[in-house]
């Protein structure tokens, strides 16, 4: 088997095999997530997470799970906007780091006539860990995803051509 | 491919039941052999013990003159069709073909390969993305052919591979093996009761009753001469008609038949003059016209033959007779229909084992 063919069956796999590179780290950035929201929230800072942003917060956790989900199946089929999506998703994982841990790992409390830090720093480190982690999991999957749907369209329009 | 040696084999459970006795066989290279019997015969067991599935209680099994008795059935290289398919449902059919070499960590390059060609051969290519409940029962029983392919095995081993087909795909799926068959020339072992399937598929058939190997031979060798009266009675559609006569000078004689017999065939029964034999004689070497008179009791046409079911004399079940008369004939329940019979076999009525020439 000489190198252009390996190469012409490697692409030529891809129409009978999903693309279980992207799914899995779609389905890892979501578990990643899961680290992040069950490691952020405290409950010995008194009333500092009971406001709209922590509403959001988690309504934004169940969005992400379910998104991610469905593109983990979108990009298991070379789907490439599922794979745009989670472009998107893992940039505002990103973005999120700068939203509530930034805020709570600089805020403190007063809690019995005591100021109390809101978020310690191996903790803030910790989030920060599980965010760019989930968040780089959604890129590579993105871009890997988009690949190869790519490289998946130009083989299939070269055999229709090969075809003709 | 690969020659195949059964030598003195046994199953005997653990509960002492004996379901195989001495089956002896040798399998050349490229040859397809037909296991047939009834159910419970022993012929599944067979070719499960040659698939490493059961153990073998005694005797030998040789793969191309290695003894693989004990090799379990992993290391045996021989690939097996099961008469449910055996797919994974959750798999596409390019997955449940590519299964097994991917569980052998092959190259999945070389595998894709083995796979398109082996889809080809069986006609899949379009199927191959789909999941097995998508397919007919046919297609399925293809795929589980492919996925047999693809491993590239020194024996195919089939166990009654067409059984949950519907008549129609049955035949045109024997016609796939057959071909199948011819394309790769690989040594098979096929497992039915269906006589037909035996007599159209086997370069060899192996019939089977009670645990015992009755007769082994060509198909038209098991058809023509046939070595007992079950091996008689069980290959042939209508099957045999058998009556018990008594040998006399030149002719067979009972209660309600008289057959007058040719020289030759004195000769033969010379041994046997005044005793008891049975007389098999096959519906399709009747014709009409001739000395022995058939009350007819229904009559089935089926285009180029009829059917002629009737009784000779009395009504009794050991004098029932059918015939498969040429032509479109319209015969009524009690018309007389006069036959001859073309071509006899007899078998000697204690043995049961044929009388033939060296009798």
């Amino acid at each position: 088997m000489n190198k252009n063919e390996e190469q012409f069956i490697k692409r030529d796999r891809m129409r009978f095999t999903k693309n279980t590179l992207s799914s899995g780290l779609a389905l890892l950035a979501i578990l990643l997530n899961v680290f992040y929201f069950v490691s952020i929230y405290k409950s010995d800072v008194g009333s500092y997470y009971y406001n709209i942003l922590i509403g959001a917060s988690i309504l934004y956790n169940l969005i992400f799970m379910l998104a991610v989900f469905l593109c983990s199946e979108g990009v298991k089929s070379y789907n490439s906007a599922y794979a745009c999506v989670l472009l998107v998703v893992g940039v505002l994982q990103i973005v999120r780091i700068f939203i509530l841990p930034m805020r709570a790992h600089g805020a403190t409390v007063t809690i019995n006539q005591q100021e109390t830090v809101v978020m310690q720093t191996a903790q803030f480190l910790r989030v920060v860990l599980y965010l760019c982690a989930s968040a780089a999991c959604c890129l590579v999957a993105g871009v890997v995803g988009l690949q190869k749907s790519r490289a998946l369209s130009a083989h299939m329009a070269e055999l229709e051509q090969k075809a003709a | 491919m690969a020659t195949l040696s059964l030598q003195h084999i046994d199953k005997i459970y653990d509960n002492k039941v004996q379901a195989v006795f001495d089956f002896n066989l040798d399998v050349k290279d490229g040859e397809l052999i037909v296991l047939v019997g009834p159910s419970g015969c022993g012929k599944s067991t067979t070719l499960r013990m040659i698939a490493g599935l059961e153990d073998i209680s005694a005797g030998h099994l040789f793969l191309d003159g290695k003894d693989i008795t004990q090799t379990p059935a992993k290391d045996r290289d021989m690939a097996m069709v099961f008469q449910n398919y055996a797919l994974y449902g959750h798999m596409t059919i390019y997955e449940n073909m590519a299964f097994s070499l991917t569980l052998r960590k092959e190259n999945p390059n070389v595998i894709h390969k083995k796979v398109l060609a082996a889809a080809e051969i069986l006609g899949l290519t379009e199927q191959l993305n789909k999941k097995p409940a998508q397919l007919s029962g046919g297609q399925r029983q293809r795929v589980a052919m492919g996925r047999s392919i693809v491993r590239n095995p020194k024996v195919f081993l089939f166990d009654e591979p067409l059984s949950n087909l519907d008549a129609k795909l049955r035949g045109a799926t024997r016609r796939e093996i057959l071909l199948l068959h011819k394309r790769l020339n690989a040594t098979m072992l096929y497992v039915t009761h269906d006589q037909t399937e035996a007599l159209t598929l086997a370069d060899r058939i192996v019939c089977m009753s009670m645990g015992y190997v009755q007769q082994v031979g060509t198909p038209l060798e098991l058809y023509d001469s046939p070595a007992n009266l079950f091996v008689a009675s069980f290959i042939g559609l209508p099957p045999m008609n058998f009556f018990d006569v008594t040998v006399g000078e030149g002719v067979l004689k009972n209660d309600v038949l008289s057959v007058p017999i040719s020289v030759e065939e004195q000769h033969l029964l010379r041994a046997y003059a005044g005793k008891q034999i049975v007389l098999g004689v096959r519906p399709e070497d009747i014709v009409a016209g001739g000395e022995v008179m058939v009350n007819v009791f229904s009559n089935e046409n089926l285009g180029m033959n009829t059917l002629v079911h009737g009784h000779i004399g009395s009504s009794k079940p050991e004098h029932k007779i059918t015939c498969k008369l040429k032509g479109w004939c319209d015969y009524k329940t009690g018309d007389q229909v006069p036959v001859t019979f073309v071509r006899k076999h007899f078998f000697d009525k204690e043995t049961t084992k044929a009388i033939r020439g060296e009798a």
